[in-house]
């Protein structure tokens, strides 16, 4: 499927220039030992990869992603590795705050319909505080409710709101853009360090 | 690999662990870095408890705790930089993203769940059932021992659901995808299939709640010595903390790739629970999870006790919980 306008969502591409003098064939083997990790296929044609992974370990350094192509490509100013990168953990990231945006109007939708009722009041027992709280300078504990308006103020606070799934739609706002750019970065250089053959 | 016997069972055949304390690697670096990686579980226990003991009532609130707690979390996070256990648990921004999910799910649909018809519920049924004339004695005492049965209790029934868990198939369906974890970080505790995360949920703790500062105090208790279950900071934790509460060495050998070594250490923070019924092995573990260290997708982790229910239900899997169905192979 090819949306262009939206695929930079869940797709990482980018361009190195390979080192002076270095052969697509000697980049693409510096490249291979990225992709012999569990859960891990690839494959060559020529001057090109692409590789695809199935639930791959956390500890893999290419994890945030599914599927990829690599190729080589030569004009006369020199050659560079063109990659394009494929991340359903980046599109899920991308959602997350909407489902979020849901639970919030969910939970404001079930919040309205559940009306609090009040029961008749018990007798509650009076106990002191204990003598060593006392003691200790604990503070004294405020007295149980007894009008109906402050019976239903805290029925109303015991009900779960909404604003913890507001909270975390930011959150993973935040963590969508802090994502698309930090793993746009970390997979360039760890492109980069293995051209360069300093892994 | 041979193993090492601990009581009657024999524990890593399967896959590497280490067992006993004198073999579990102790904190590198100066006398400062050591003196904070000793006694920071303690002093913050210390903090905790004696915070909400001495709030003011405008500020005993469930919804400040909340804030504590993700400020304290925050914390165990920088430490997770700092002095990480093992490098293969460091958390990457797709771990982090994928626990988030799953603690934004407990936070927000569970609460709303847990309110209506889980353990809020089930606590407002029970209390329904009791006068607290009956309680006027737990009410007198002081707040720290309320506080202490509190955990006790909580605890008591968290230790055998999660030990019934690991004993009894329709149980373990749910569970079993909190065990595809490959290493430990702050978050990992949340991971987990929602069903599993209700029914650990459940318990008599919310019943509580007519006592708010004991409560504030058993929770604050609760997260000060629960939360290192699942984390990846190297302590050395005191002898008598590691006695008496459940700690990352503990708790990884309980996510061991290792079968006999994930029927140990049930307890949520009290160890010492293990202990009394035998099932405390002290010792740690690096490799984890199940199937040979295979990670699970999201996707996977929501369907997958169904798909295995539905496969053990037409005899396609083995219904019970033993080394094949953790390994993933038929026997």
């Amino acid at each position: 499927m090819n949306l262009p306008f939206i695929d930079w969502i869940w797709h990482v591409q980018g361009r190195l220039a390979l080192p002076c003098g270095q052969s697509s064939d000697d980049a693409l083997d510096r490249l291979t030992s990225l992709f012999g990790q569990d859960g891990t296929s690839h494959q060559r044609t020529g001057a090109s990869l692409s590789f695809q992974k199935k639930n791959q370990a956390a500890q893999d350094r290419l994890s945030v992603f599914d599927r990829g192509d690599l190729r080589i490509e030569t004009r006369m100013d020199g050659s560079a590795l063109h990659y394009r990168l494929t991340s359903r953990a980046l599109l899920f990231c991308f959602l997350a705050p909407f489902l979020f945006l849901c639970i919030a109007q969910l939970t404001i939708a079930v919040n309205k319909l559940d009306k609090p009722k009040l029961e008749p009041l018990k007798a509650i027992p009076v106990v002191q505080m204990n003598p060593i709280d006392k003691a200790l300078g604990a503070p004294v504990p405020d007295p149980e409710p007894s009008s109906d308006a402050e019976r239903l103020l805290k029925a109303e606070e015991k009900k779960p709101t909404s604003t913890a799934a507001y909270f975390f739609a930011g959150i993973f706002a935040l963590l969508y853009v802090v994502g698309r750019i930090l793993e746009d970065r970390l997979v360039k250089g760890l492109f980069r360090k293995h051209l360069l053959g300093s892994v | 690999m041979d193993g090492v016997l601990v009581g009657k069972r024999v524990i890593g055949t399967q896959s590497p662990v280490t067992i006993g304390w004198d073999n579990i690697p102790k904190v590198q670096g100066g006398p400062v870095k050591q003196f904070i990686f000793t006694w920071f579980q303690p002093t913050m226990l210390f903090v905790l408890v004696a915070f909400w003991y001495y709030a003011p009532n405008a500020i005993a609130k469930t919804s400040i705790a909340l804030w504590v707690g993700f400020g304290f979390r925050m914390m165990l996070l920088c430490l997770e930089w700092v002095n990480p256990r093992y490098a293969s648990w460091r958390l990457t921004w797709k771990e982090l993203a994928t626990d988030l999910f799953y603690v934004g799910l407990a936070y927000t649909l569970l609460h709303v769940i847990d309110h209506y018809i889980g353990s809020d519920a089930f606590a407002d049924a029970v209390g329904h059932y009791f006068h607290q004339d009956k309680f006027a004695w737990f009410m007198g005492l002081p707040l720290l021992a309320q506080a202490l049965l509190i955990v006790v209790i909580f605890d008591f029934g968290q230790y055998w659901m999660h030990r019934g868990m690991h004993s009894w198939y329709p149980l373990w369906l749910p569970h079993s995808v909190h065990h595809y974890i490959t290493q430990l970080n702050m978050n990992k505790g949340a991971v987990g299939n929602p069903v599993e995360l209700f029914l650990i949920g459940l318990g008599i703790g919310g019943f509580f709640d007519f006592l708010p500062r004991a409560f504030l105090i058993a929770g604050a208790f609760s997260m000060a010595t629960g939360v290192y279950q699942h984390i990846n900071v190297r302590f050395n934790s005191p002898r008598w903390w590691r006695f008496l509460f459940n700690t990352t060495e503990h708790h990884s050998l309980h996510h061991s790739l290792d079968f006999e070594a994930t029927r140990s250490n049930f307890a949520s923070s009290l160890i010492v629970i293990d202990r009394i019924f035998g099932t405390c092995v002290d010792g740690e573990a690096e490799l984890l999870g199940m199937e040979g260290g295979r990670r699970m997708s999201i996707r996977e982790q929501m369907t997958h006790p169904f798909t295995e229910g539905w496969k053990a239900m037409r005899g396609l899997a083995p219904a019970t919980v033993s080394e094949s169905s953790v390994s993933g192979k038929m026997s």
